[in-house]
């Protein structure tokens, strides 16, 4: 198991005069668990519906497991399964009338169905709930059991878009273990998140900002391309602060934590910079980089600056 | 062929768990019957039992026009919701999608108005079982008629406001204009063509020469032209869904 279950070429989307997505390449392996992580407006939502077989490019192509997402759309949605961030469970039905409705979608017989069904719920801690009906599930639940309908079809591929939107940290936590065991079962993972600790969880990351892909790598590769470390700085006048480490030969970014300089060893400068700056540091950080360092260095901007709900960044170590 | 069992099979469980809206689609066909047919057929050259058993096919065509066509307004809540991401991904055929729809839309309408047909002794209809099958069949002709013209519209709009609009511009002057409530014969010229393209009057047309044996239309016109209604409806609604989100 070892070919590409995704493949993205100069892929272009407008809509009207507004792009969308600007040129995208992309390869995803089979058996990969693979995320897409941006800013809300960077394009995600739009590549995935593309891959999900819910919108057309205006330009280039994509194939999923070899088949063109266009002009073989029956074959690509016989292979893979969707779990999007709308709540889409029929609230009226049962959790197993859920889940048995959809094996009827991807043409199972009453009794695969059903076999499915019971083996899927039990493999997803699901069954003592299988007969509560929709609208009495939570929040967590309705997700879990949402991953749980789109494995029915015993699918290759999964796709899952900003999934785990509205979840509390517990609820998030419970959801990608069950992920990640999908993903060990053999099956390619490919989603889409804007909170970077979930994003730390995949074989391989796609930056994208803008439209495009900014950076595809590891994480532990992505993070190592900032190189070094670090700092972050609070100080009383943080504009003047970064013109006078522009000055120095920095190229300091302003981000809502403060200022954040990238140095290839940052333990060493920060003593220097507490002597010499010419405004009051109330506040100095010396961190392992993060994704959103990553981004951010790469973009001059965050990954929360869209709307919605921001996670707390990920506590990073200070110096001494 | 599975994929319409499929959607059919989902919707009749849905409405089963609703069913006490079934009991309150019945309500305003009753009150049209007895209380418009009472007091118009008091007025009217055919008299209070003659008007009765004349509106009776347009009452059954006015249940199953509004609920034939608000059925689809599920459509419109799935895709609010999300749920209907899950089919249009789900490996359907997409006109196994819009074809499932239509039937199960028709099955809705027409529940409430078999209902309807237990009240004909009442007005003195008692059809022989000819006459019956025949009405019951231009009624399901009729059902899926007002589906497939709730689907299209349906697939068309992303939120459920439109649908009392059009029902007011749309649903209404189409049953106005249809003859359910007067003869067409002696309607002014301009309503008489406006009728000929109106689906509602072949329906209703259709149902009253099963009971009542006698037509407005060519005998042989009713059953063309709703199949032709029904194929167009069908077909805009099939491409709609076959464009996914960028419909």
């Amino acid at each position: 198991m070892s070919g590409t279950a995704i493949q993205v070429e100069k892929l272009v989307k407008n809509y009207g005069k507004v792009e969308a997505l600007r040129g995208i390449d992309l390869d995803v392996e089979e058996g990969e668990m693979f995320a897409l992580l941006g800013p809300n407006g960077a394009g995600k939502t739009t590549l995935f519906s593309i891959l999900a077989t819910l919108r057309k490019p205006t330009s280039g192509s994509a194939r999923v497991l070899g088949h063109d997402v266009v002009t073989q759309r029956p074959t690509v949605r016989g292979l893979m399964s969707i779990v999007f961030q709308e709540p889409a469970l029929e609230q009226k039905l049962s959790v197993r009338a859920n889940l048995e409705t959809m094996g009827a979608f991807y043409g199972l017989t009453a009794g695969v169905r059903r076999t499915r069904t019971d083996a899927v719920l039990e493999e997803l801690g699901l069954a003592d709930i299988a007969d509560r009906r929709g609208d009495k599930l939570s929040g967590g639940q309705k997700r879990r059991v949402e991953l749980a309908r789109a494995l029915v079809s015993d699918p290759r591929m999964l796709f899952l878009d900003e999934a785990t939107l509205g979840l509390d940290v517990d609820g998030r936590r419970s959801f990608w273990s069950r992920v990640r065991e999908i993903s060990r079962s053999g099956r390619t993972v490919f989603f889409t998140t804007h909170y970077m600790e979930e994003a730390e969880g995949a074989d391989r990351i796609a930056l994208i900002h803008e439209g495009r892909i900014i950076a595809l790598d590891t994480p532990r590769n992505l993070k190592n391309r900032v190189g070094g470390g670090v700092i972050l700085l609070r100080t009383d006048d943080d504009e003047r602060a970064a013109s006078w480490l522009s000055d120095q030969g920095f190229s300091p970014e302003s981000s809502e934590r403060g200022l954040l300089l990238v140095y290839r060893e940052p333990a060493e400068l920060l003593p220097t910079l507490l002597r010499d700056a010419p405004v009051r540091i109330r506040r100095a950080e010396v961190h392992e980089p993060s994704l959103e360092d990553v981004f951010l260095t790469l973009t001059g901007k965050g990954l929360e600056s869209g709307p919605g709900e921001t996670p707390a960044p990920a506590a990073a170590g200070a110096a001494p | 062929m599975n994929g319409v069992a499929a959607i059919v099979v989902l919707d009749l469980k849905r409405l089963w768990v609703d069913r006490i809206r079934l009991v309150s689609s019945l309500i305003q066909p009753l009150l049209y019957l007895f209380v418009l047919g009472s007091g118009l057929g008091a007025s009217s050259v055919m008299g209070r039992a003659g008007y009765l058993k004349f509106i009776f096919p347009g009452v059954v065509g006015l249940s199953l026009l509004f609920s034939g066509v608000f059925a689809a307004i599920l459509i419109v809540f799935d895709r609010q919701m999300g749920f209907f991401k899950a089919v249009l991904v789900a490996p359907l055929p997409r006109w196994s999608i819009a074809i499932g729809k239509v039937i199960s839309g028709a099955l809705q309408a027409l529940a409430p108005a078999l209902v309807l047909l237990l009240f004909m002794p009442l007005l003195g209809l008692v059809p022989g079982w000819l006459e019956l099958l025949e009405l019951i069949l231009a009624m399901a002709a009729a059902a899926v008629t007002f589906s497939a013209l709730g689907v299209a519209v349906a697939a068309r709009f992303h939120s459920t406001t439109v649908f009392p609009i059009i029902s007011n511009a749309i649903l209404l002057p189409m049953f106005f204009l249809s003859g359910a409530l007067f003869p067409l014969e002696a309607a002014p010229y301009w309503l008489q063509v406006a009728a000929h393209v109106d689906p509602v009057a072949y329906a209703i047309d259709l149902m009253r020469g099963a009971l009542l044996g006698r037509t407005y239309f060519p005998l042989w016109l009713g059953l063309p032209v709703l199949t032709g209604f029904i194929a167009l409806l069908t077909w805009l609604s099939t491409r709609v869904f076959a464009s996914g989100e960028d419909a």
